[in-house]
């Protein structure tokens, strides 16, 4: 009366769509990965940032000042907005420099880049002073 | 038979998943971004093309042919991006040049911060007009600290003052004009950043002196910067011209006539290591009307390219800002990509 052969497609459809859909909700949940291409054009933003504050000499000159105002501001204007940044300068033996902090926001919780530049002052006596600065898009 | 259909399907997958996601990354920043470092590190070709007036490059870069460092723009190469510049470059011609066939673009050259120019009172004392100005200092609402260096032209006329901006990034300043005089007068705002000389922004206030407001630049004379030279092309036959002048941050000067034509002069702009945009300025008369028309050089702020605003509604849009060197100065370049070439 019934048609077994039938039945039995049907619940091997549903069964197959069940399986199907899992699949896609289980691959839905894992974690995406950083979106990296938004994180290259950051470190070089910020590698661009720093090369030109220090083309003429700026740069080792406001670090050598302890000027480290005008360097947030320098680097306020270099940047675009949206970006929030944090800046440590490191001496010869790796100490850091800068008693306060470098910044124009807090970088906690957002996915940061950090770039390095090696800076040498325009003097008699060289001094070089690695500049860490770590970057991150606002909002 | 469910054993099979699954092998079946995640066999396929596997198979099909590189070119998914090629396909998926086709408009990725990842993409983009190398692309835009490419037009600002490459001369294109000829490496001087920016100089020669009537040649389209065979290949696309903005970068300075003897550059001593990475992004240092040719200032004639971003000049000739300037639709209003006669010896400019369209989009289509700079797009086959590029030779990226399924990417379109726009460049933006701007100034790294921007001034707002603003007349607060004028009032006669003695022999003198005084104007007062009021001029903001700010990028994207931030205010900029900046030392001022103001000039005024009115025909052979030209006041020179300086100031600075105060911390919140604004500066007052007044200019005396001789009540013997008459026209259009042209303020020229250069702003220097205290933290950094090389970061330098200009503007321009018009304004009638005893005389009526005056037309809009480029009603007279179409000014066309290149390769050092100042080519004026005058509108009308009863334009005359009484002075060419060039102003920069620390500088101004009058420019000497290099060949002259009809309708038509050539003026020799000389080479100044001041990091600052030039202007040049031409006041002269059409028939009782004066003017003061001018052009900067480099001639930005520009917009050239793909109109992503208006066309590409749901597609996929990279926006790179490079900070670059033209001349001395520095200036912020923004480039735009997309996948679709709908402008071109």
């Amino acid at each position: 009366m019934f048609d077994r052969k039938g039945q039995i497609r049907i619940i091997e459809s549903f069964l197959a769509i069940a399986v199907v859909f899992s699949a896609v909700l289980v691959s839905m949940t894992f974690p995406s990965s950083p979106d990296l291409s938004k994180q290259n054009s950051l470190a070089s933003m910020g590698a661009q940032a720093l090369m030109k504050l220090d083309t003429d000499g700026t740069l080792g000159n406001l670090i050598i000042q302890q000027n480290w105002t005008s360097i947030k501001t320098a680097l306020d204007i270099l940047l675009p907005i949206g970006v929030s940044f944090n800046l440590t300068v490191y001496d010869e033996l790796g100490q850091q420099v800068n008693p306060e902090v470098i910044q124009n926001s807090n970088l906690l919780g957002r996915e940061a880049v950090s770039v390095q530049h090696l800076c040498a002052t325009r003097s008699q006596t060289v001094q070089f002073f690695v500049v860490r600065l770590q970057l991150a898009w606002t909002g | 038979m469910i054993l099979l259909a699954l092998s079946a399907m995640a066999g396929t997958s596997k198979l099909m998943a590189p070119y998914l996601t090629d396909l998926a990354h086709r408009d990725d920043a990842d993409r983009f971004q190398p692309l835009a470092s490419h037009l600002l590190l490459t001369t294109g070709t000829p490496a001087n093309w920016g100089q020669l007036a009537g040649t389209v490059p065979s290949s696309f870069g903005l970068a300075k042919a003897d550059a001593l460092q990475p992004y240092d723009l040719d200032i004639d190469k971003v000049t000739r991006l300037n639709g209003e510049n006669a010896y400019s470059i369209d989009y289509s011609d700079l797009w086959q040049a590029f030779g990226v066939k399924d990417v379109s673009f726009q460049i933006e050259v701007k100034t790294l911060f921007q001034l707002s120019i603003d007349m607060i009172s004028n009032a006669t004392l003695g022999g003198l007009r005084v104007y007062e100005f009021r001029v903001t200092a700010a990028k994207s609402g931030m205010p900029v600290s900046a030392a001022l260096s103001n000039y005024v032209v009115v025909q052979d006329f030209v006041n020179e003052t300086a100031c600075s901006t105060s911390s919140n990034g604004v500066a007052t300043f007044e200019v005396g004009i001789p009540n013997s005089i008459s026209g259009t007068a042209l303020l020229l705002v250069f702003a220097q950043a205290t933290v950094n000389h090389d970061i330098v922004s200009l503007g321009m206030y018009s304004f009638g002196h005893n005389a009526q407001s005056p037309l809009p630049n480029r009603t007279f004379t179409q000014l066309n910067p290149l390769d050092y030279v100042l080519n004026a092309s005058l509108r009308y036959s009863s334009v005359e011209v009484s002075e060419a002048q060039m102003f920069t941050f620390n500088y101004n000067f009058s420019l000497n006539v290099k060949t002259q034509g009809v309708q038509t002069v050539e003026y020799s702009v000389p080479r100044l290591l001041d990091a600052s945009p030039m202007v040049m300025v031409l006041t002269g008369v059409n028939g009782s009307a004066s003017f003061a028309e001018w052009v900067t050089y480099p001639q930005v702020p520009l917009q050239v390219g793909a109109g992503f605003s208006e066309s590409t509604a749901g597609s996929r849009i990279a926006v790179c800002s490079h900070t670059v060197t033209i001349g001395s100065a520095l200036y912020e370049v923004v480039t735009k990509w997309g996948g679709v070439a709908d402008n071109v």
